[in-house]
């Protein structure tokens, strides 16, 4: 037994929500939807469609100056009303309106269903599939060229009010497996399938006899990628590690079938400033106050793409978010007497003590209280010796939340592992 | 940004929660003296936390209530007010604040004052704690433990040396240990178990509890003449400074399985 180990160490954290809506699950395309950069992303783009052009779903509407075999595209049927692009053609929002009549795209994918790796590799870059993926350490799109040490499919996601991923693919296991098949092919190192309790999601003869299942415990943060990738396979720079949503490798199944990309995804509306909360498939890149337009309360509130815990205030639907959360914010105060205020505002932050809460924020996988000291002193050697490197921001936004750490421990986080890329030169 | 609970004040706040009927128990037999002993202790902590504040904006903190208690019930007797000022002041500036306040210092404020006015001042007699106060140190230390803010593996660890002593003896304390017992309870739960200074991963603070009782068991066999006080301070004086080679060592052993587990 390793010491730090606990199957199911973690905190079962009560944000408040709306009663859910009746029904399961329905479909909601909203009428605007975007394609936006991400935190610090930056792609220069060549644009394949006119402003104004009518676009069937998943038709090519860009592509990397850079790399131009990945390929953006429309996440809907739509017109592509507003093309914003900044200084070296880089993109800062590409919106698009809803026309159905536009239809959908058709993809070739006769050679990647042979089970081709180029081809394979070609068609999750030609069809956008490409930016879902996660490659760590660092956290971004993989490289064009890049070969995983192995990939991470997620089927589990244990953030408070995260759709059931079991909900999620019921009826899609023909799909599932196709698609670990076709992601097989693209490492030669295991792929590990992370699922919660419930029958197994794929058989071990999937992708190759090299699947591996990974059973999550319930409590957060056991069903985060980056815990299971920092147990069981540890990213290096030189052995990069792949993460993806277990919905999007069905999707990926569906279309080596049927040659059209399944543009629906599974998303969870939820949190104190609604009147119910739901459980929608909408677009990529969906317009969030789309997404809960009739269900909010009137007063002050915040509507944030991802969790309640790492979500961020925004308009449109993250890239991999599969959660939003709408939130009261209560209106500022009376002013605080300037004396409090100057003392407030010229203190130090707080230290962190050493909890069980802290502890169990991390999962009791990795020693605590060493990685936030690492963190906190900028002392990147020992938090890539802890097994930093495997770790994003979302995996530490439970010790944020529960700590209310300041400086918060996931922006350190991002700023050490911005310093290791720059070392790495990356 | 939504907030949990569990900052630096939440956990002081609790500390001193679970400290309580230690304290109040201790008050009720020390009556107008200890009471007037601690009412010190807090002003003088709490004039450098003020100091602090305005001199260096370093939010002040209840650990100085903690600070202060530990003070009050294990400083030498008879000292007079200057010297227990200069000592109080000593280690509440040199051992916490100038290092940035409670979660910043490397060794426990009050162990600190405490060995300076022993070692400085050893013709002072060192108090005595009647057993009550001991007892009532026990469910401070459940309630610790239960909410996580007192280290349990530290209060196993010295459990266990303590239990081996035990075994050692073949069913009877070793010579000297017996009457020391009360007050290395106290000072385990006061002093050892803070959890900023004492050390932070699984295995080092099984390691920190195991090393506080082999210290107490070795001072009290072997060294004569020495008050339980001055015996179980040492003891939470050195465990203290071995912390973080015991934190170290637990994290190169996990380190080392690491590599072993993944290939």
């Amino acid at each position: 037994m390793m010491p730090f180990i606990t199957r199911n160490a973690g905190l079962d954290i009560a944000i408040p929500t709306a009663p859910p809506a009746p029904g399961v699950r329905r479909d909601l395309l909203t009428d605007e939807a975007a394609l936006v950069p991400q935190r610090a992303e930056r792609l220069r783009l060549d644009m394949l469609a006119a402003e104004g052009a009518l676009l069937p779903q998943g038709a090519p509407v860009a592509r990397l100056r850079d790399h131009p075999e990945v390929v953006l595209t429309a996440p809907m049927a739509a017109r592509l009303a507003r093309v914003r692009l900044g200084p070296g053609r880089q993109l800062v929002e590409l919106l698009f309106f809803h026309e159905p009549q536009a239809g959908r795209h058709v993809f070739d994918t006769a050679a990647a269903r042979s089970g081709e790796t180029a081809a394979i590799r070609a068609l999750l870059q030609g069809t956008g599939l490409w930016r879902l993926i996660r490659s760590r350490p660092f956290g971004q799109m993989p490289r064009v060229a890049e070969q995983p040490a192995a990939v991470f499919v997620m089927a589990s996601d244990t953030r408070p009010h995260a759709p059931d991923p079991r909900v999620i693919l019921e009826g899609r296991g023909a799909a599932l497996d196709r698609g670990l098949a076709a992601l097989g092919r693209l490492t030669e190192g295991p792929v590990f399938l992370c699922q919660g309790r419930g029958a197994a999601l794929a058989g071990p003869g999937a992708a190759e006899g090299r699947l591996q299942l990974l059973r999550c415990g319930t409590l957060h943060p056991q069903g985060l990628a980056g815990f299971r990738i920092h147990h069981h396979h540890p990213a290096t720079p030189g052995a990069p590690v792949w993460e993806i949503h277990a919905e999007d490798v069905a999707d990926l199944g569906d279309l080596l079938i049927t040659g059209h990309l399944p543009g629906l995804r599974t998303v969870s509306v939820a949190g104190d400033a609604l009147s119910e909360s739901r459980l929608l498939r909408c677009q990529p890149g969906a317009n969030l106050r789309g997404l809960c337009q009739g269900a909010t309360v009137p007063g002050w509130h915040q509507v944030l793409s991802g969790s309640a815990l790492d979500g961020a205030e925004a308009t449109w639907l993250g890239l991999r978010d599969r959660q939003v959360t709408v939130r009261d914010t209560p209106r500022a105060g009376p002013r605080a007497h300037w004396f409090a205020r100057a003392l407030s505002r010229a203190a130090r932050p707080l230290p962190i003590i050493p909890t069980a809460a802290l502890d169990q924020a991390l999962g009791s996988l990795l020693p605590a209280m060493a990685l936030v000291r690492a963190l906190s002193a900028g002392d990147d050697e020992t938090f890539s010796r802890l097994g930093g490197l495997s770790l994003l921001e979302e995996d530490l936004a439970l010790a944020d939340y529960v700590t209310g750490a300041s400086p918060r421990l996931s922006g350190l986080l991002r700023a050490a592992l911005d310093r290791i890329a720059a070392e790495e030169g990356l | 940004m939504i907030r949990g609970l569990w900052d630096r004040e939440t956990v002081a706040a609790l500390l001193l929660i679970c400290l309580m009927p230690l304290a109040l128990t201790w008050l009720w037999y020390g009556g107008i003296e200890a009471a007037a002993r601690l009412a010190l202790a807090l002003v003088i902590s709490g004039i450098w936390h003020l100091i602090f504040m305005l001199a260096r904006a370093q939010p002040p903190s209840l650990a100085g209530a903690l600070t202060a208690l530990a003070v009050a019930m294990l400083a030498p007797e008879e000292l007079g007010l200057a010297r227990l000022v200069l000592g109080i002041t000593f280690g509440s500036v040199a051992a916490e604040l100038v290092f940035g306040g409670w979660g910043r210092n490397v060794v426990n404020p009050a162990t600190v004052t405490l060995a300076f006015l022993g070692f400085g001042f050893p013709a002072a007699p060192w108090p005595e704690l009647v057993l009550p106060v001991a007892w009532a140190a026990i469910p401070g230390a459940v309630l610790g433990v239960a909410l996580g803010v007192l280290p349990g593996r530290i209060l196993a660890g010295a459990g266990l040396a303590a239990g081996a002593a035990y075994a050692a003896g073949q069913g009877t304390w070793p010579a000297g240990l017996a009457p020391v017992l009360p007050m290395a309870g106290v000072v385990l739960v006061l002093l050892v178990c803070d959890p900023v200074a004492s050390a932070a991963t699984r295995p080092g603070r099984w390691l920190n509890g195991l090393l506080y009782g082999a210290l107490v068991v070795l001072f009290a066999t072997k060294w004569q003449g020495a008050a339980p006080a001055q015996i179980a301070v040492s003891a939470a004086l050195f465990t203290s400074l071995a912390a973080p080679l015991l934190d170290e060592a637990a994290i190169t052993l996990w380190r080392a399985r690491r590599r072993k587990h993944l290939g």
